[in-house]
């Protein structure tokens, strides 16, 4: 990691960054979750970077894909990833769907550690001390926790904008020797994959609760789906859509698809 | 009139507030009781209120896709009634948790609405406007606060009693509908996500990663750190037979890979 201090215009850049962070989750929705939040966050870097409307333009879509990740941390991410913007603007062999690998890399780490931070500790910390000050009627219980909640939140979010842009810059450093940029992108993609893969299997949710009935005995189809492979209707679901995607279905019908067949699938109780 | 008006306002503002400011924090029970109090002429009542809802509340948080019975309408509602009904505490207890379930179903029905607003974003960004982006993002975190108003504003007018019955009479198909839609939908975001990178030739990385979760239950950290050992064994040490491979793998740029 470089630790040389940063420029003028990078130190702008980043409190840039920073503030652009705060409406992460201002559209959060199923389809893309975070990922408007993101493109907005993303952008002083495009606009930085990139001068002419269609390079922005690029940018701006590339950030629009599904993004999901603590809000407290995000700043880390679109730091590393104002880095690699940069570097993606200046040397034309650089591959920019490495930069939605390392993204989909390192939202999910984040968003673990994120998590556990801010949402198990640290605002488990604060409401301690503000519910010890409200049970006695307090009303000053609400504003310390608030404060104990948001003055780390800030600086945290702060600092980690300028440390990720710091450790992009790093890595890109590195990555002008030949070949490194093949590496790093190969690699971000197997990252990349295995994490989706992870949260696909984690976040899409879907089991049945059919069950068929031969002389006596009833059996569940969801165990036994369960025991060929654990959660095979989501794995299927994705790929399904995955499918349709790729054979040029638009993603709007996709998403109306998938509405239908969550609420006709519950109405006649496959689902 | 009153009443409701300004708890509509509350819950509303305060949601506006905990988006535009990065997950502030600020509607939690602890912070939303006594401001909904102090509204109604009653702060103290509000603060203890939200001392005991906090604590009830306390895992309703959302993590990932998944929404949580709905903590702020829950302990506003609560408070209100147990304010302007003269019930006390007890009151805001048994009625926050059924109407924080409700008001989850409403989310869910929220996020699927704010699902069709992505189509107008790829439009924008497509089109570089970023302006256009912005006032879309505003659009969502209006559309969500004015709900926690109409939702606070005609509970508020209905009553207490006829909140009760109502939550009792919605048919639990349709709650099931939008749950199940609302589980399904995450797939429609990974298989976009999915489009530029994956292929036939490295489709097992996806499956090698869903399997992580899917059999052995492990956390997302730790299928991070499998893809990592495995992309370093795929590219540094299965590329070192190759030359060109050899003279890259320097001892930096290993260091920078796993610095972080």
């Amino acid at each position: 990691m470089s630790k040389e201090a940063l420029s003028i215009e990078d130190k702008k850049l980043v409190m840039e960054l920073f503030k652009s962070s705060f409406m992460l989750e201002g559209c959060y929705n199923y389809e893309r979750q975070q990922a408007l939040g993101y493109a907005i966050a993303i952008w002083p870097a495009i606009k930085t970077f990139y001068h002419t409307k269609e390079e922005q333009a690029k940018a701006l879509v590339r950030h629009m894909e599904i993004f999901n990740t603590t809000p407290h941390v995000l700043t880390a991410i679109t730091g590393v990833n104002a880095a690699l913007e940069k570097e993606a603007s200046t040397n034309p062999d650089f591959d920019t769907t490495s930069i939605n690998s390392i993204k989909v890399g390192l939202m999910g780490p984040f968003a673990g550690i994120g998590d556990s931070f801010f949402w198990g500790t640290l605002r488990i910390i604060a409401v301690a001390i503000g519910i010890s000050l409200a049970q006695q009627g307090s009303a000053f219980g609400f504003i310390l926790f608030l404060l104990l909640f948001n003055i780390p939140h800030v600086i945290i979010k702060y600092y980690l904008t300028a440390a990720g842009y710091k450790f992009g810059t790093g890595l890109m450093g590195n990555a002008k020797e030949s070949g490194i940029l093949q590496t790093i992108s190969k690699g971000a993609t197997i990252v990349g994959l295995m994490v989706v893969g992870g949260m696909s299997a984690s976040m899409v949710k879907l089991s049945t609760p059919l069950e068929v009935t031969l002389g006596e005995t009833t059996f569940a189809i969801q165990g036994y789906l369960d025991q060929i492979f654990p959660l095979l209707l989501p794995f299927l679901y994705v790929l399904g859509m995955f499918g349709l995607l790729k054979k040029g279905v638009s993603a709007t019908w996709i998403l109306l698809i998938t509405i239908a067949v969550g609420i006709i699938g519950a109405l006649i109780g496959i689902f | 009139m009153y009443e409701a008006l300004i708890v509509g306002l509350i819950l509303g503002g305060l949601w506006f507030l905990e988006k535009f400011f990065g997950t502030c924090m600020v509607i939690r029970p602890l912070v939303v009781s006594p401001l909904v109090g102090l509204a109604l002429g009653d702060m103290q009542t509000g603060v203890i209120i939200g001392a005991t809802l906090e604590l009830v509340f306390m895992g309703a948080i959302q993590i990932g896709g998944a929404v949580p019975p709905d903590a702020l309408v829950g302990a506003g509602l609560g408070t209100a009634f147990a304010i302007l009904t003269g019930q006390g505490p007890e009151i805001a207890l048994t009625l926050a948790l059924p109407i924080a379930i409700l008001a989850q179903s409403i989310k869910v029905l929220l996020f699927i609405i704010r699902s069709g607003f992505m189509t107008p974003a790829m439009k924008y960004a497509a089109a570089g406007d970023i302006k256009k982006m912005k006032m879309l993002n505003y659009g969502g975190l209006l559309l969500q606060s004015f709900m926690y108003f109409a939702v606070a504003f005609v509970a508020i007018m209905f009553g207490s009693a006829a909140v009760q019955s109502f939550v009792d009479h919605i048919p639990q198909s349709i709650m099931q509908g939008l749950n199940v839609a609302g589980g399904l939908l995450p797939a429609v975001g990974f298989a976009l996500l999915l489009l530029p990178m994956m292929n036939l030739k490295n489709v097992l990385y996806f499956v090698f990663g869903f399997i992580l979760i899917s059999y052995l239950n492990l956390p997302i950290m730790a299928v991070t750190i499998c893809g990592l050992v495995l992309a370093f064994i795929v590219t540094y040490e299965k590329g070192a037979a190759n030359p060109r491979m050899v003279q890259v793998g320097n001892s930096d740029g290993e260091e920078d890979l796993f610095d972080e």
